[in-house]
């Protein structure tokens, strides 16, 4: 988990949810990329991103991908995102003994009713549900301080973005191996929005 | 103490690989080829574990003409650099993981735009403008973080390339004499010879 | 490089044998190393309209343990067409842990009422396993116990023997550090189940006194790009009017 280095979280608002990252690709303390995707939509309002292994990410989000669109041409209906998350849950725990080096983070909004929905699992899919913020990555112990006082429940899509990018860009400052910018993706019923942050260079 | 460097320019890409085959503290040869042409407009340079890296590259060449000659399409060095990842990414969690380093260069034949792919022997990869194996990424990363910026004409290129050069030939123990350096624009790919200086 | 660690619940988890039936308690807290990842889980899992299980351990392996044992119990009770036996979900439990000899890291605590009445068994991650009329297991197990050792005797009510776990628990979640939050207690009966989740929560956070809201415009934004998800239909008003999609 520390050879490449990440920071990934998601928190809920009021009818939206926020999922941000960094975006920094390196190998231990080299810096290499700047432009690294670590958050994938798998359909309208599902979103992973994925902390960890850098080859990893790479493997399962394509792998996740796949799942997803063979779901959805079986059921002919949008996944739910706490479906994919049982989905991605089990796709990690089939690789029990010699598990994928990524922990998800899954944000979306239910497509039938528009409820939140964040969760998160550990390398070997163990869900987590939450009702206020999921954070993953080398930076998480930062990323928890930062969720823990910053968040506030009923947050408009407005107010979520300023919350989430504060925590992120704060917390990833004091991760060495994580940083070099971040992107935040909020999530509402009628409409996404894709920001990349200014963050420090160092 | 292999050496890779990728560079991407306006039109072009370049991949330089030193030609020292080592092992351990022996220099074993000298004028070693480290760079694959996996089509008319993409080519491979590797450093790795020498018999798993000639095995896969060869493995990923003879698919990549096979695809081609199945399709009757050159596949974009996009496409060459994704197959190749997944390759290497398929064999990882097997007991015959293959050990290679790689940079992956290729203009796109239609548009002209250059590409250059880094992974490792992990499978992790990336797209970037410029980029380094070996020791090499720890001395030159910041030279070319410094000279690099976009639209290089080839000849700006290769004086990166030998700024890069330089900074190891004074600062990094290894005597590496000379490199292979290709070149490759829309008119496919070409070895130029680049003087360095002793 | 340091290996990744898996989600596991430093735990508490009770179980306790009364007259007509059993309680079993848990904690609420899952740790990652020394953080707390989740301050509310669900350690009481379900295994049969007749029976739940506790799990200890790690997080992952006892979720899908127990879901596994679970859908097989289902299977079972739909060949057989009775109730499955709490012995039989112990047997496939124990089967399963000792097959993959301590590698799956589940710690169980299964209780259950059926034609023998309530019974509870303790698993542990190798495959052995107790059959008693009290049982703790993890890591907060021994402040548990002392609990039960001290206050437990014969032919408990329904009430005290709820009472007995809480404190069990709590003593769990107090006095050990891998274990923490609220209560969690299950009350298995002939016939009925009562799943008394966070029966107690001891830890309840206080709301923030004040708002560490950012004013808006605070985040130095680079690029900024807008998916719309919404079809807009211009309503046909007069003739050759067309539909619009932004």
């Amino acid at each position: 988990m520390e050879y490449n280095g990440s920071a990934v979280m998601a928190m809920k608002g009021d009818g939206c949810v926020a999922i941000a990252a960094d975006r920094r690709f390196g190998v231990q303390a080299l810096t290499l990329g700047t432009e690294f995707q670590k958050i994938f939509q798998m359909n309208k309002y599902t979103f992973v991103g994925l902390a960890g292994l850098a080859s990893d990410v790479i493997t399962l989000s394509d792998q996740l991908r796949y799942k997803v669109k063979m779901y959805e041409l079986r059921e002919e209906r949008p996944i739910s995102p706490e479906t994919f998350a049982h989905l991605a849950s089990s796709s990690l725990y089939e690789k029990r003994f010699g598990p994928w080096f990524v922990e998800p983070i899954i944000a979306g909004l239910d497509p039938k009713t528009g409820e939140p929905f964040i969760a998160s699992t550990d390398l070997i899919g163990c869900i987590n549900f939450a009702k206020d913020f999921v954070v993953s990555g080398t930076a998480n112990s930062q990323m928890y301080g930062m969720c823990e006082s910053l968040w506030e429940p009923n947050l408009g899509p407005e107010d979520l973005f300023e919350t989430i990018s504060q925590a992120m860009l704060n917390a990833i400052d004091r991760d060495c191996i994580a940083g070099w910018g971040a992107v935040v993706h909020v999530i509402t019923k009628d409409k996404i929005v894709t920001k990349h942050l200014k963050g420090r260079m160092d | 103490m292999e050496v890779l460097f990728g560079i991407t320019g306006k039109d072009f890409a370049l991949l330089a690989a030193d030609t020292n085959q080592a092992r351990s503290i022996v220099v074993l040869k000298r004028g070693e080829d480290r760079t694959v042409d996996l089509n008319r407009h993409t080519a491979l340079a590797y450093t790795g574990d020498p018999g798993d890296a000639i095995h896969f590259t060869e493995y990923i060449a003879a698919n990549v003409r096979l695809n081609e000659i199945r399709h009757g399409h050159e596949a974009s060095p996009n496409a060459v650099a994704k197959y190749t990842r997944n390759a290497l990414a398929g064999y990882l969690r097997t007991r015959q993981a293959y050990h290679i380093n790689m940079l992956i260069a290729g203009v796109d034949k239609t548009s002209g735009a250059p590409a250059l792919y880094w992974s490792d022997h992990l499978a992790n990869m990336t797209a970037l403008p410029f980029a380094a194996h070996g020791y090499a990424s720890y001395f030159c990363m910041s030279t070319m973080d410094r000279l690099w910026r976009p639209n290089l004409t080839l000849e700006e290129a290769i004086i990166v390339l030998q700024k890069c050069v330089a900074a190891l030939k004074t600062r990094f123990v290894a005597s590496l004499p000379e490199f292979k350096v290709k070149v490759i624009d829309k008119s496919g790919i070409r070895v130029i010879d680049v003087k360095f200086e002793k | 490089m340091k290996a990744p660690r898996a989600t596991s619940t430093g735990t508490t988890i009770v179980g306790c044998i009364y007259d007509g039936g059993l309680v079993l308690g848990a904690d609420t807290r899952a740790t990652e190393g020394p953080i707390v990842a989740d301050k509310n889980c669900e350690k009481i899992h379900y295994l049969a309209p007749n029976m739940y299980c506790c799990g200890a351990g790690t997080a992952a392996d006892t979720e899908f343990t127990t879901a596994l044992i679970s859908s097989n119990l289902e299977l079972h009770r739909l060949s057989t067409g009775r109730d499955a036996r709490v012995v039989t979900a112990m047997t496939m439990l124990k089967q399963m842990l000792f097959k993959y000899q301590g590698h799956i890291g589940a710690a169980l605590v299964l209780g259950g009422y059926d034609v023998n009445g309530p019974q509870l068994y303790t698993i542990a991650p190798h495959g052995s396993t107790d059959k008693l009329p009290y049982v703790t297991m993890g890591s907060g197990s021994m402040a548990a116990m002392a609990i039960f050792e001290s206050r437990w005797k014969k032919g408990m009510t329904r009430e005290q023997a709820v009472e007995l776990v809480k404190d069990a628990i709590e003593s769990g979640v107090f006095n050990d550090l891998g274990s923490g939050s609220n209560v969690d207690v299950c009350v298995i009966t002939k016939s009925k189940v009562d799943y008394l989740r966070n029966y107690r929560k001891p830890n309840e956070r206080e709301p923030k006194e004040q708002s560490y809201k950012f004013k808006r415009g605070t985040t130095a934004v680079l690029t900024t790009e807008i998916t719309s998800l919404v079809d807009i239909e211009t309503e046909p008003s007069n003739a050759g009017a067309s539909e619009g999609r932004a």
